[in-house]
């Protein structure tokens, strides 16, 4: 029973820090750009 | 003092990145809506930053790694349900598709259109009262990280705090959400490098086998201490102190079924009704995209709970291998002590500045959506002729300033009952479980009037105050005043509800109208 539990930690565990990991690209590439827009079309309508 | 030139020059970097960027976004704002929502101009990928990066604090990290030090992983089971309730959400769009359609600032405002005035103004007092005690602990237990971890004298500890608040007040009370969302991207970054690099390390540090043994070894001991009746043959003191099953959350020593299953009711409230949350539903472009935003987020809470944890067991298993935990050190001052020995020079100003960045998106976020409902719910609807915009602006501003005056007072002397998660979840529970029987059943009964609303918000505060009043004097457990608040609710409503006469059918059917289609200024 102990292992079928470490198994499952260390799973999200690991599978945790690569998540936390991409993101930290994924989203500062993409939301970095949905900044420049966000500012871009408060500007326009200003 | 750990922290050396180089990491102070990043800390410093850090800091006038934040500032400047925050005190740039003051530019694009030209009212409340602006200030309060960010013209409803958010897009998915920054929705998810600004998310993330809100709802893991470094209080987060401090209590998550406090769990993890006295229950192991099964510490982290809390973000394996949150993550479940947030993906159901996103999934099914319940409550967040038809509120985001709604077109509100904030849920009260919601409620004064289903169940009258009076309904939106209790329930705006609910809200920020739970808010504002929730969030009352945030900077003390912010200021005990930077004081364990970077080794600053514990007297200074108060300046920090007042410093730190200080900048975050500087930029939300001029820029508002839309600083807040820029400032919560750069946080995100600097955060999401120093969890990944400071998870990294702590693995090789304690190495992954070794923690394994060293949890399933003091536990053992713990067991076998028990069958013999006597503590005699617990080795160390760091070994007794681990009383939980490090890795079954399900196993009455750790959480146990019931506390799970109101979890479980809690996650789901919070999800759908926790107002830090919800300010980026409704600043979300559309409800499509807030469904998308909580799907995307949703496994991100797992690594919120389950790597901090890591710091807290892995710190529990080195103090217990290396003579036991010191008297001047607590289950949740151990894990920032822990990391001050385990990060090297200039890794240290990265996690500094990265718990930094969390302590500030959360503050700024909360400060923000709390002065938002005051002002929205609670002050506006008493006005008789109502303020010029920059009256509004002037005002909400002055209202983050009090918070932040609030905040520094409270958390300098309250005492907290019991665990930090504990105190948290119960303080959210005075709103959540009132709000969430409103929101469901406002949104999905037709039935529900103004009276069950009533009778819903005060029976639904009835258990969590009665826990902050009289839990250590009445040794009140923590999930019996959570729970009891969701079934005390859910009776208010149902029996006020059906007592007194239906509400009208325009009520009802404006409601539904506007639930239902997007509003044109959306």
């Amino acid at each position: 029973m102990n292992t079928a539990f470490i198994v499952f930690w260390a799973v999200l565990l690991f599978g945790s820090i690569a998540w936390y990991g991409f993101l930290v690209f994924y989203i500062g590439w993409k939301a970095g750009r949905e900044i420049r827009e966000l500012t871009r079309n408060l500007s326009k309508n200003s | 003092m750990t922290l050396t030139a180089l990491d102070w020059i990043i800390i410093a970097l850090y800091l006038t990145g934040c500032l400047a960027a925050g005190l740039w976004m003051r530019r694009f704002v030209r009212g409340v809506e602006d200030f309060a929502i960010a013209g409803r101009e958010m897009d998915v990928n920054l929705g998810i930053a600004s998310l993330a990066a809100t709802e893991l604090g470094l209080v987060t990290i401090m209590y998550t790694a406090q769990l993890g030090y006295e229950k192991g992983f099964a510490g982290a089971m809390i973000g394996v349900i949150m993550c479940a309730a947030i993906w159901l959400v996103g999934r099914t769009g319940f409550v967040i598709g038809p509120l985001r359609t709604a077109g509100v600032m904030t849920i009260p405002q919601l409620f004064e259109r289903r169940f009258g005035s009076r309904a939106r103004w209790l329930a705006g007092l609910f809200v920020v009262l739970g808010g504002l005690l929730n969030m009352g602990i945030f900077l003390r237990l912010g200021g005990e990280f930077l004081v364990y971890a970077t080794g600053i004298p514990p007297g200074w500890l108060e300046w920090v705090m007042t410093a730190l608040l200080g900048l975050v007040l500087l930029y939300t009370a001029l820029g508002g959400m839309l600083s807040v969302l820029v400032t919560d991207f750069l946080q995100f970054i600097v955060m999401g490098i120093g969890i990944v690099v400071t998870s990294v390390l702590v693995i090789l540090h304690i190495g992954w086998g070794n923690l394994i043994d060293g949890l399933s070894l003091a536990w053992s001991t713990t067991e076998a201490a028990a069958a013999a009746g006597t503590a005699a043959t617990v080795t160390t003191e760091a070994a007794a102190g681990l009383k939980a099953h490090p890795y079954n959350p399900f196993h009455a020593s750790s959480f146990g079924w019931g506390y799970l299953l109101w979890q479980f009711a809690f996650q789901i409230a919070v999800a759908t009704t926790w107002q830090t949350q919800i300010s980026r539903v409704l600043a979300a472009r559309d409800a499509d995209t807030a469904k998308r935003m909580y799907r995307r987020t949703s496994f991100y809470f797992v690594g919120r709970f389950l790597l901090p944890a890591l710091w807290g067991a892995a710190a529990f298993v080195w103090f217990a291998q290396n003579g036991g935990l010191p008297a001047d050190l607590t289950s949740i001052t151990a894990m920032p002590h822990y990391l001050s020995i385990v990060l090297p020079m200039g890794v240290m100003g990265v996690v500094v500045a990265a718990m930094l960045a969390a302590e500030m998106s959360t503050d700024s976020g909360y400060m923000l959506t709390w002065a938002t409902v005051i002002y929205n719910d609670l002050v506006h609807p008493c006005l008789k002729k109502p303020l010029s915009p920059k009256g509004q602006l002037l005002l909400t501003r002055g209202l983050v300033l009090a918070i932040a005056v609030f905040l520094l007072f409270y958390g300098l002397w309250y005492e907290l009952p019991g665990n930090a998660w504990d105190y948290l979840a119960v303080t959210g529970n005075i709103y959540l479980a009132s709000v969430f029987t409103l929101l469901v059943a406002g949104l999905y009964w037709p039935r529900a009037n103004a009276t069950g609303a009533g009778a819903a918000l005060i029976l639904g505060a009835v258990g969590p105050i009665a826990f902050l009043v009289l839990g250590k004097s009445y040794n009140i457990a923590p999930e019996v005043a959570g729970a009891s608040s969701f079934g005390l609710a859910a009776l208010g409503m149902i029996v006020g509800s059906l007592v007194t006469p239906p509400p009208p059918p325009s009520a009802v059917a404006r409601q539904t109208a506007e639930t239902s289609t997007q509003p044109a200024a959306a």
